[in-house]
């Protein structure tokens, strides 16, 4: 029986094709632009996200700051080791945690300076960075040496150095006593998003020596899921067992430490230390914050056009009622209930509906394709915009079957009351109807 | 060599006071010296200049007016010039450093080092120096600065003390005891800064009953990032007493309504 209705309907499309077209091209349309700028918002987010869990952001991070004087803040945790005793009880889902210093400091070669977040680490413990970082020049394994800081391409562009030259880094220590450190470049790696234009690593020792710090002490403890959704979760479970362990915990912010260590911190009346226990999620909280307000954005301007949509189906439909009067109150002659005159211009709909959107979501993924495939190398200024170095749109079919479904929903939706028009009309009204 | 030893002993004989090596007692004179010549009891007012210049980066010329209540340790400045900037202030109470950014109609709190308007001044550069509260004297040298005598002394940071530079070496005219150049000198050993004091001028201070001197023209070049300098000129000292409440936060905040 559905198969005769689908018949019947597919039928009625043909007959007035170029009005359906363009109908089905306009639903196409939107779902088109829906797929894109949700894989181009997607692929944002992973790529931020893949940068920031290399880059300054563990699954979990166990940081915090320490306050010589109300005013002066550094990014210092003290006594780690214990601090790593107490995740590696407390935290059964575990699957590495890496050490690493932080700071912040500016950078000054022969003919640039800029300003940069520096992560300390020890490659030895670090797993994940030989995964993720791809090296233009140098090697990771130059970063054992003392003295030796790893630039991204950007960077090592600005400062126009490359591996083995020398650097200054100039910063502060925890008292505020300016030091400085000639570091020499072990290695230039390939961008990883817009974190990489301003975050760069050193060795954790001679991080240690330009800020004074003794070996207990490091800037924060990554902390690396076997499942990283149970990040929220396991980061609760630390506050209360750190807070336990007699150490101040600070309130969870959905905030990068380095904002909190130049804005928020520094305003608070106290010294000493606290404890900040992060996921990656509140360390990118801004980021996620504007992914939000681009995803509101999009879900406005694809409402605005199925608006547009909408009122196209109803003129559509309005005129195919006021069409085929005839041939309704004919069928409604010959015995055709209301009901299935209603379900057949529903159907109708749905069967446009489905088609438009389904094209469309095809059209736009097979446009993603070939875009990621080209490997469009994105201007600076854009780059900075949408987070990636190359226009990648990520695909996910499951949020591509959902656009498909809910703007064909609405489509049904809105044939709805034409459908009922048509419905009501009295056979012998709609036989003698002239048009 | 039996002639040229009583010729060399006559030329130390007859060298001049100032190129003699200073011994404990007279270093510690010249630094207290130092210390004193600045201080003022009362309060303090004057405009200041400064211009920064940046590598690659358009020259500023920032003006703002300089409040100093030497007895209770309490600082303001208040930035009149650029437009951008007008209204900003930082004000120092009780060895706590606050901005106030009139544009968000916020105050942070500031670490003592703070780059003043984003230049290489620090606030330490246009208050009074504390260098025998803050630092060891040695002294290095007696030699000729261009055309002056000068003693060569370098200042080390007592232990415990919070200060930004753990050693400074000091160029001090031997005869007027006026500081001509100044380095400081990193933690690492690496000298940042080397600042230039050409000018030096004296007002009478009638809470001091005394001269107070100031230098009326600093240039501090940035050693790290060459290119890099700022000129502060500093004009219109008024040492009279300032209004009671002057160093508040309200205050500041009225003045960029």
């Amino acid at each position: 029986m559905l198969a005769m209705d689908l018949a019947l309907a597919a039928r009625s499309l043909r007959q007035h094709a170029r009005r359906n077209l363009f109908l089905a091209l306009a639903l196409g349309a939107v779902t088109g632009l829906l797929v894109l700028l949700g894989g181009l918002t997607a692929g944002m987010e992973r790529a931020m996200m893949e940068s920031a869990n290399t880059l300054l952001t563990g699954h979990v991070n166990v940081a915090g700051f320490f306050k010589v004087t109300s005013g002066s803040a550094a990014p210092l945790v003290s006594e780690y080791p214990r601090l790593v005793r107490v995740v590696r009880e407390k935290v059964p889902e575990l699957d590495y945690l890496t050490v690493r210093g932080r700071g912040w400091a500016k950078a000054v070669s022969e003919t640039a300076s800029m300003d940069l977040v520096l992560g300390g680490v020890d490659v030895e413990h670090e797993p994940a960075l030989p995964r993720v970082l791809r090296f233009i020049d140098g090697s990771l394994d130059a970063l054992r040496a003392p003295g030796a800081v790893l630039l991204f391409e950007a960077q090592a562009k600005r400062l126009k150095v490359g591996v083995g030259d020398v650097l200054t880094i100039s910063a502060p220590t925890a008292r505020g006593v300016n030091n400085t450190a000639d570091v020499k470049v072990a290695g230039v790696a390939k961008d990883v998003g817009l974190l990489s234009s301003f975050s760069a690593f050193i060795q954790h020792d001679t991080l240690r020596q330009l800020y004074g710090l003794s070996a207990t002490t490091t800037g924060a403890i990554h902390v690396y899921l076997k499942d990283p959704a149970d990040a929220a979760a396991v980061a609760a479970r630390l506050r209360t067992a750190i807070a336990d362990g007699g150490w101040r915990v600070m309130l969870p912010e959905a905030q990068p430490y380095w904002m909190k260590l130049m804005q928020t911190v520094p305003s608070e009346d106290w010294t000493g230390q606290k404890i900040d226990v992060t996921t990656a999620d509140e360390e990118m909280g801004q980021f996620k914050q504007f992914i939000l307000a681009l995803r509101i954005v999009t879900g406005l301007l694809v409402t605005i056009l199925m608006v547009v949509v909408v009122i196209g189906i109803l003129n559509t439909l309005a005129i195919a009622v006021r069409e085929r009067t005839k041939e309704i109150g004919t069928l409604r002659a010959i015995g055709m209930q209301q009901r299935k005159v209603l379900w057949l211009f529903v159907l109708e709909t749905a069967l446009l509906g489905a088609l438009g959107t389904g094209a469309g979501a095809l059209g736009a993924a097979g446009a993603a394709l070939a875009l990621n495939a080209a490997g469009i190398v994105l201007p600076d200024a854009v780059q900075v915009f949408l987070a990636m170095e190359q226009l990648h749109v990520v695909l996910d079919p499951r949020a591509i079957v959902v656009n498909v479904l809910a703007l064909t929903a609405v489509t049904v939706v809105a044939s709805i009351l034409p459908a009922m028009r048509a419905a009501r009309l009295r056979p012998v009204t709609a036989m003698h109807h002239i048009g | 060599m039996t002639r040229l030893l009583p010729l060399l002993l006559l030329a130390g004989a007859l060298a001049p006071a100032a190129a003699r090596a200073l011994d404990a007692a007279e270093l510690a004179r010249v630094v207290q010296v130092l210390d004193d010549r600045q201080r003022n009891s009362g309060d303090w007012k004057a405009l200041c200049y400064m211009e920064a210049k940046e590598k690659g980066k358009t020259d500023v010329v920032y003006e703002l007016v300089v409040y100093r209540r030497d007895a209770d340790d309490k600082q303001m400045f208040l930035f009149t010039k650029p437009r951008a900037e007008q209204g900003k202030g930082y004000l120092r109470i009780d060895k706590n450093l606050w901005l106030y950014d009139p544009s968000v109609g916020r105050w942070e709190r500031r670490t003592e080092r703070e780059r003043i308007g984003g230049t290489d001044t620090r606030r330490g550069d246009l208050d009074d120096p504390k260098w025998v509260e803050e630092f060891d004297a040695t002294f290095e040298a007696d030699e000729k600065l261009g055309a002056y005598d000068v003693h060569r002394i370098l200042m080390t940071a007592k232990p415990g003390v919070d200060v930004a530079y753990p050693k400074v070496r000091l160029w001090v005219d031997a005869k007027s005891l006026n500081v001509l150049k100044q380095q400081d000198i990193a933690l690492s050993g690496r000298v940042s800064r080397t600042s230039y004091f050409p000018r030096w001028r004296k007002i009478y201070s009638e809470s001091k009953k005394d001269d107070v001197w100031f230098p009326e023209e600093m240039r501090i070049f940035d050693e790290i990032e060459k290119g890099n300098s700022t000129l502060i000129l500093i004009k219109d000292v008024d040492l009279r007493p300032l209004e009671a409440n002057l160093f508040t936060k309200a205050w500041l905040e009225s003045k960029s309504r």
